[in-house]
């Protein structure tokens, strides 16, 4: 037998032959060389099979001379095919769409990730890929290869010491390695420290310069502590002064507590109501109903609804109704003077550095009056009193008479 | 008279020489797959067809096929392959 691919490809006709005879019809179709294939019957006068597409003029001479009636009843293979594939063409545009829209959104970038930068680096590559034209929705192919987008970066992005560059499907990666800069030193200037505040000085430790006052000294505001100018009497030499002076200085605070306080707090309770805002009029969609709190307070949110880049003319409103309770805080005499101790506590910190001790506490005065606990407190704190004060060159004379007239005494 | 003479010759010299009947006689050969498939060679034309039986016309003679659910796969003029589930094959001399 041959291989029938071949026919299917030109295509086959599948004939119905009707009435009597058929057997001598078939015969004659053999005996002028058309292949015939599949032959079946059906009842006593019917018989299908199946000739090649090319076969069928052939078959007329012998059908004229024979009393069947003959009739074509299923065409298969390549013409006819081609044409149903014609008819439904929209599968096969649809088809075509579908590769074309894949090949061009896998060719789009899709995301850029930039591993090991500083968030301020990152926002600088990020920058400078833009400019380069890399950008998530951009096609790949209108845009520089790896290489030059690599060699871009290190160029224009002075923080990067190497970046590696690699595009793993639509997403672009970079592995980024920065310039790892050392701090510079600071440089100082010839400079003396003096004091900031009034206070006793318990501890010094002076790293460079002369030392001029001592322990437990009392010292004014201004006054000279260390000084820049080293060497013997005549020859000095301007140096920056630099150290630690930590004094006892002395604070006063005092605090006012009423012995009973009511305050609004939320409990809790809560209705969320969101709106359409379509031309300034509100559509309730969700949380409908009133709310049964006797105070309350409103909170409201804008959401404007985007499609793509376009922003739409509807806004969702997000509002929630929060109840309100009032409630009441009363001390006693001991826990109004304790909570009392303790604001003057953060009173103080506020108004001290960070690295501040507090030494020591004493109560001044205190007084219960008119629902109402007043209260003077004295805070001994040790904290650094040093501040650079620069030596300005050159005329030395002038600047001996000023840190004199510093040391003397400035009203705080 | 001269057929008939030929007829012996050929007969003995399949014989006597050891040659295929069917080239030397216009014999069919006939050709089966089990019970599946029938192949035979040599006929000279088709008789009756139906799905329980298929008639062939020989040189001497007919050859008539039973069974069920027959489909001509091939038919040219001197071969034809018949399938389907094949009874009987009976030759039927005048």
């Amino acid at each position: 037998m041959k291989n029938q691919w071949l026919d299917v490809i030109s295509g086959v006709v599948r004939v119905k032959v009707m009435g009597k005879g058929i057997e001598r019809f078939l015969n004659q179709l053999t005996r002028s060389g058309i292949r015939v294939w599949n032959v079946k019957r059906h009842g006593t006068e019917a018989v299908t099979f199946q000739i090649k597409l090319v076969d069928v003029k052939k078959i007329r001479v012998p059908a004229r001379s024979s009393k069947c009636s003959i009739r074509f009843i299923e065409r298969a293979g390549g013409p006819f095919f081609l044409r149903k594939l014609w008819t439904n063409s929209g599968f096969l545009f649809g088809a075509a769409a579908f590769f074309i829209i894949l090949m061009f959104l896998s060719n789009m970038v899709w995301g850029i990730e930039i591993k090991g930068a500083s968030p301020a680096t990152e926002h600088q590559i990020r920058k400078e890929l833009t400019k380069m034209g890399v950008k998530i929705g951009k096609l790949q192919f209108m845009m520089d290869n790896v290489d030059a987008i690599q060699r871009d970066l290190t160029d224009n992005v002075k923080a990067l010491t190497w970046v590696g560059v690699e595009l793993k499907g639509t997403t672009y990666h970079f592995q980024v390695v920065e310039k790892e800069e050392p701090d510079k030193p600071k440089v100082y200037g010839p400079q003396n420290l003096v004091s900031t505040k009034k206070a006793l000085i318990v501890k010094m430790f002076v790293e460079e310069g002369e030392q001029v006052v001592q322990l437990n000294d009392y010292v004014q505001p201004g006054q000279l502590l260390v000084s820049g100018l080293i060497g013997k009497e005549e020859e000095k030499q301007p140096v920056p002064a630099r150290g630690e002076i930590l004094g006892e200085t002395w604070y006063k605070s005092r605090v006012e507590l009423p012995l009973q306080t009511t305050f609004q707090v939320f409990n809790g309770n809560e209705k969320r109501k969101f709106y359409f805002k379509i031309a300034g009029k509100m559509i309730p969609f969700w949380g409908f109903g009133k709310h049964q709190f006797k105070e309350y307070e409103t909170e409201s949110s804008d959401h404007s609804l985007k499609l793509l880049k376009w922003e739409l003319p509807v806004t969702i409103v997000n509002e929630t109704i929060r109840e309100k309770e009032e409630v009441s805080r009363t001390y006693n005499k001991d826990e109004a003077i304790k909570s009392a101790k303790d604001l003057a506590r953060k009173d103080i910190k506020n108004r001290i550095p960070e690295d501040a001790i507090i030494k020591g506490e004493e109560i001044l005065h205190q007084s219960i009056k008119n629902g109402k606990v007043r209260l003077s407190i004295h805070f001994q704190i040790i904290e650094d009193i040093a501040k650079a004060q620069p030596i300005i060159q050159g005329d030395e004379d002038d600047r001996r008479l000023k840190n004199d007239g510093n040391s003397t005494s400035k009203p705080r | 008279m001269a057929k008939k003479w030929s007829q012996l010759i050929r007969n003995w010299m399949t014989q006597k020489m050891d040659l295929p009947p069917d080239v030397m006689m216009d014999l069919p050969r006939i050709t089966m797959i089990g019970h599946i498939h029938i192949y035979i060679e040599n006929h000279r034309g088709l008789l009756a067809f139906s799905d329980k039986e298929l008639r062939l016309l020989l040189k001497q003679g007919q050859l008539l096929v039973k069974g069920k659910a027959f489909v001509i796969k091939t038919i040219l003029p001197e071969e034809i392959l018949l399938e389907g589930k094949i009874d009987q094959v009976i030759y039927i001399n005048e």
